[in-house]
């Protein structure tokens, strides 16, 4: 029993480093970090300031820059921008080892695959989250700061939000990371994947008839106060489930089987 | 002495053992029925042209890509069965050794040292220091020469504190200096009682590097023994003499004589093997031949053939065969 411990807490430090070595490959990366943070926080933050600058310029045109309306605005704004940096995200830390030519020198190690496919998850995670909860950070806070004579939103409804915020994007870089690890390149995974979110997606969601299988219709249909979408919450939590568990399967299964 | 050797890699006598290893892509044959042992605690050099099925071999060797049949051991263990155990004890570099340019050298040890066991951490300066990166190890690998990634690759392969070390071309890229030091540290690593597996094309290298030598041509292994076996198995004569030509023309039909050849220092005569003389008798003999035909002979010596003259007499038989 005491073996059995000691192991699990073994391997479990053992895959702590691994997420640690990938979430490195990130950081430092200077034109992801860059591109990241010009897509995540940069938005809120000119978003205010606009606002803000409106508002001050022609108070009786322009209403306060804070309250709930223009908080859902501005985290909309953050959901279709944010999704590219969580699209480069994922992709980079789907197919950066494969881009590099480094995957093989970490397969030759002996650990497993699955391991090192597993490992770029929290890794991921561990990037792009911080900038997730910055940028609503930002906006939960110039939403009740700015929000004058108008509706400032609760802390329940701040909560939802930056929830909404967040499995919007880590919706995006899942299937981003599994989708680059099936492709194995990091420019053709790049280009997919956003033909799909930007052009693609848009155009099916307009035309309404295939949201029963569309995630992002799915997201919409969770959205905190948004649009009605025909499809039941428990669907859609199941659609979005699905997708993400089905484009990380095939990543994974890539990754286990592809030459190094 | 490596840590652990005892236990594992002193325990077997090959660290590598492979029967009927093939690999084939579509009706190409890589690698083709390979019977391949590497003794324990040597330089091995796998020697074969370019497109001889090496590279594809370590590949295999490493879990890099499947074989199509056969089995494989790594230090002791079925692979790939027992791939991960075995690989703990195995450093490689496989071809041009591949880094994240953007990272230092230090940080692109600590990702590959973050793959294998908690001890790995600790030996990424000693590995540093051992390739002479030391002082540019928190440089970015987009600055290193081809030279320094070669050397941080090593560094690399270190890492696992490996019993067993499989090189693919590593001087590739090295100045002479370099391909100098280079060599020294593969024997310091073998006197370590490390084993060394060094794959090349380089007829010279192998030949200054390692003990013992397998030879593949086609995908198949044609030859593999010590290097003194691979050498020595035909005894040659260098003549120095008035008229080469002449002297080609009368050696060929002597029953102990196999071939005369031309070279830079002089003809050289290798002797037909089972002839039941001694290379001096042969050469004695020789010299009086000679003599009484009107040459004058100012050169005779007997000399081992070279690891070169085998191997191309090895790849250009089988290249008439083929």
């Amino acid at each position: 029993m005491g073996s059995i411990v000691l192991e699990s807490a073994q391997s479990q430090a053992r895959f702590r480093r691994l997420v640690g070595a990938e979430l490195l490959k990130l950081r430092r990366r200077r034109a992801l970090v860059a591109a990241s943070l010009a897509l995540i926080v940069a938005p809120m933050v000119v978003s205010y300031v606009v606002l803000a600058t409106l508002h001050a310029a022609n108070a009786a045109k322009y209403g306060p820059a804070g309250g709930v309306e223009n908080l859902r605005g501005a985290l909309e704004l953050l959901t279709q921008i944010g999704a590219v940096a969580a699209v480069l995200i994922g992709v980079n830390a789907g197919a950066g080892d494969l881009g590099a030519g480094v995957f093989r020198e970490l397969v030759v190690t002996g650990r497993s695959r699955f391991a090192l496919f597993a490992a770029r998850i929290p890794g991921g995670l561990a990037f792009l989250l911080p900038l997730i909860v910055l940028a609503c950070a930002i906006a939960a806070t110039a939403s009740v700061a700015l929000a004058g004579s108008g509706q400032a939103p609760g802390a329940g409804l701040l909560v939802e939000y930056t929830a909404w915020v967040g499995l919007v994007l880590t919706v995006g870089f899942l299937f981003a990371l599994g989708v680059s690890s099936l492709l194995g390149s990091r420019s053709t995974s790049i280009g997919v994947l956003l033909a799909w979110q930007l052009a693609v997606a848009p155009l099916l969601l307009q035309s309404g008839r295939l949201d029963a299988v569309l995630v992002a219709a799915a997201l919409r249909r969770i959205e905190p106060g948004g649009e009605s979408v025909a499809i039941s919450p428990l669907t859609a939590i199941l659609l979005i489930a699905l997708w993400t568990i089905v484009s990380l399967a095939a990543g994974a299964w890539r990754t286990q089987t592809r030459d190094a | 002495m490596v840590d652990g050797l005892e236990d594992d890699a002193m325990s077997v006598s090959y660290v590598v053992e492979t029967a009927g290893l093939t690999k084939r892509f579509g009706d190409r044959v890589a690698v083709d029925s390979v019977d391949l042992r590497v003794p324990s605690g040597s330089a091995f050099g796998y020697l074969g042209p370019n497109g001889a099925g090496k590279t594809t071999l370590i590949r295999m060797l490493l879990g890099l890509t499947g074989a199509t049949a056969g089995t494989m051991r790594l230090l002791g263990r079925p692979v790939p069965a027992e791939r991960a155990t075995a690989l703990a004890g195995v450093g490689a570099i496989v071809e041009e050794p591949r880094f994240h340019r953007y990272l230092t050298g230090r940080e692109n040890l600590a990702v590959v040292a973050a793959a294998r066991e908690r001890e790995a951490h600790g030996r990424i300066e000693g590995a540093l220091g051992r390739v002479g990166l030391a002082e540019r190890a928190d440089e970015r690998v987009s600055a290193y020469s081809l030279g320094m990634r070669q050397r941080l690759g090593v560094a690399r392969a270190l890492l696992a504190d490996p019993k067993l070390l499989i090189l693919d071309e590593p001087t590739n890229g090295l100045d002479p200096a370099g391909i100098h030091e280079f060599r020294g540290m593969i024997r310091g690593l073998v006197e370590e009682g490390r084993t060394v597996l060094l794959s090349s094309h380089l007829l010279d290298e192998v030949e200054k590097i390692c003990d013992a030598v397998a030879i593949v041509d086609h995908g198949r292994i044609v030859m593999q023994g010590s290097l003194a076996e691979l050498k020595g198995e035909r005894e040659t004569i260098l003549i120095g003499a008035s008229d080469g030509v002449r002297v080609q023309a009368l050696l060929t039909g002597r029953p102990a004589v196999q071939s005369a050849t031309e070279t830079p220092e002089g003809i050289r005569v290798t002797l037909r093997p089972g002839f039941p003389i001694t290379v001096e008798e042969a050469a004695a003999d020789i010299n009086r031949f000679l003599v009484e035909a009107g040459i004058a002979v100012h050169r005779l010596e007997s000399a081992h053939a070279s690891l070169e003259e085998r191997f191309l007499e090895i790849t250009s038989r089988l290249g008439v065969t083929a």
